[in-house]
């Protein structure tokens, strides 16, 4: 009943000697862990395959502790928001035997990489002493490639605000003319001017007139 | 209206959060506060760090490791407010608690030392029990190593990983750990799952002591004293409101919905009326302040007090003492990090400024006063 499917904990220990010994030309092996698969792709893209070895997952909890097992990755990124980020920076925080085998990257000396990390929702965890010139300039593709594709992600997702308030308006437009014998220079006109009054926004007018229409039209 | 993003952890002790914000005491405060979830004690602590979240729920012990230099992100992170106390139980798998082979009119809690006949048998066999928690800076793990001391259980008698709490009950269904330590609506879950029997509260363990608070930057303090004063203010006011049972039923109500914790009320609502469910079919135990949002011994129920914080260090202190056995506490200002002067201005609370414990509070008082000044 009580057989453990994985080693525990310790297995960082086993890491830890592991990367001691761990050449400079040896490709550093990324551990991507990522749900979402164009954001995964993207990174997959970019990073120089000649340079990295990515290994791309998608497990969580406890699979995904197995996953690290397995794969001895030097630097484990991952999604910001993700609930496994205790779960994988703080391994060494309460095991003696392991010195400081996580860091988030730059925990100390570069405050600002964090913040840039932090506002592009991306996380990056460096396991053992592996060279910090080489950690950086992944640290730096991800981050540029992350950012990029947060901010197409947040344009589309204005766009497609911008539409459907759009379409709301023009649907009200139509009612007005429609019920209230205006022309649509009118009706536009009589949708920004009780915005103006109520200081609400013209989206929000229409919406709220189609909701009425919606009731008195039965 | 002042707009706030306030952090806060999908767990049952965020109720004053979701009060103050579903009842309107933010509103009446003057703020337009937004809610942001957050899915680890990583992200709010980042968060808090790059200012993503202007304030958020915080681990009661999380101000104190950037205080000791542990966490650089965690560091000047000022608590005022004590939101929360107790609501943590420690939950076995079905398996060992059958191991246990305990006698049938065994009472709960369970005390410690009736894990040792098992982890002695381990141990000739090379194993471990493997209990998990969620986060090293925390009570819960504090809690743990508290009660396994009860028992003259050492921390490497056992392993100890940290799981978030959404995974948990996952975890101790397949059987990859054999307990976990963890806060509402988690062990009422695994025990409505039947998965697991709750042996303990973290009332049986440490009583009332605080277990989270309100935090933000000290940076930001200083930008934005009035703000956090009518926070303080609204928050109190939830806290309030959440005191009297009645009320209770309506904050599960409140916290089951999708934004918020997004699980059922059958097991949000026990712990908040005060019932410790422990295990399938059987009869719950009364555990009256198993969620408590103000304390039952200062009349200002949400202020820090420096002797419970003490206590709280003292815990940490022996869980994390650095390998010179220095003791961090001469360094520390409890009363900073913990700051009741903040506290006092929010909420027009005047403390007796004889005892010389208060003294460095109105001195860092003054001090912010200063700095503002100027700031400008």
């Amino acid at each position: 009943m009580f057989e453990y499917p994985y080693k525990g904990v310790t297995f960082l220990v086993s890491i830890m000697e592991k990367r001691q010994t761990l050449s400079i030309n040896n490709k550093l092996k990324v551990l991507l862990v990522e749900t979402d698969h164009h954001k995964a792709q993207v990174l997959e893209d970019a990073l120089q395959k000649s340079s990295y070895h990515i290994e791309r997952v998608s497990h969580y909890g406890m699979p995904l502790l197995k996953q690290v097992e397995q794969s001895e990755p030097d630097i484990i990124i991952i999604d910001m928001e993700s609930p496994d980020r205790d779960m994988l920076e703080s391994l060494n925080r309460i095991s003696n035997a392991v010195p400081k085998p996580v860091v988030m990257f730059s925990e100390k000396e570069d405050q600002s990489t964090i913040n840039q990390l932090v506002k592009s929702g991306v996380s990056a965890y460096v396991i053992g002493g592996i060279d910090k010139a080489r950690v950086k300039s992944i640290i730096d593709v991800a981050l540029a490639r992350f950012s990029e594709y947060q901010s197409l992600k947040n344009e589309l997702k204005l766009t497609k605000q911008k539409l459907s308030s759009q379409k709301h308006i023009e649907k009200a437009k139509l009612w007005l003319m429609q019920n209230r014998d205006m022309n649509e220079n009118d009706a536009y006109h009589f949708i920004r001017k009780t915005a103006m009054d109520n200081s609400q926004k013209v989206e929000d007018v229409a919406k709220n007139m189609l909701a009425m229409a919606a009731v008195f039209d039965g | 209206m002042s707009k706030l993003k306030l952090g806060f952890m999908p767990l049952t002790d965020c109720a004053p959060l979701v009060v103050a914000k579903e009842l309107g005491f933010f509103a009446q405060a003057g703020l337009d506060v937004s809610l942001e979830k957050q899915n680890s004690w990583a992200s709010m602590r980042d968060k808090l760090s790059v200012g993503a979240i202007d304030a958020g729920q915080v681990l009661a012990p999380m101000p104190l490791a950037g205080a000791m230099g542990l966490d650089a992100q965690c560091s000047d992170l000022i608590a005022p407010f004590v939101l929360s106390r107790n609501g943590n139980a420690i939950t076995l798998s079905n398996a060992l608690f059958a191991a246990l082979k305990l006698s049938g009119d065994t009472s709960l809690p369970l005390s410690a030392n009736q894990l040792l006949p098992l982890i002695d048998a381990y141990k000739t066999k090379g194993r471990k029990l493997r209990f998990a928690t969620v986060y090293p800076y925390s009570c819960h793990y504090l809690q743990l190593l508290s009660f396994l001391d009860s028992g003259s259980i050492k921390k490497d008698d056992v392993e100890i990983m940290i799981i978030s709490p959404q995974n948990m009950v996952l975890a101790l269904r397949s059987g990859d750990i054999d307990g976990f330590c963890v806060g509402g609506p988690y062990n009422a879950k695994a025990v409505r799952d039947g998965v697991g029997i709750t042996v303990a509260t973290s009332i049986d363990i440490w009583p009332d002591l605080p277990e989270k608070v309100l935090a933000f930057k000290k940076q930001w303090y200083l930008k934005h004293p009035d703000i956090a004063n009518a926070l303080i203010k609204a928050l109190q006011g939830a806290c309030r409101w959440l005191e009297p049972s009645a009320n209770r039923f309506e904050a599960a109500i409140l916290l089951s919905q999708k934004n918020y914790l997004n699980n059922p009320v059958d097991i949000i609502a026990p712990s908040l009326l005060g019932s410790c469910i422990t295990k399938i079919n059987a009869t719950p135990r009364t555990i009256p302040a198993y969620n408590r949002f103000t304390s039952s011994t200062e009349q200002n129920g949400n202020r820090p007090n420096k002797e419970e914080m003490l206590k709280i260090y003292r815990y940490f202190n022996a869980a994390f003492r650095s390998p010179n056995g220095t003791q961090w506490i001469e360094q520390l200002d409890l009363a900073e990090i913990y700051n009741t002067a903040i506290y006092d201005r929010a909420t027009d609370w005047r403390v007796n400024p004889t005892t010389s414990s208060n003294k460095s509070t109105l001195n860092f008082a003054s001090n912010v006063a200063s700095s503002m000044h100027q700031n400008g």
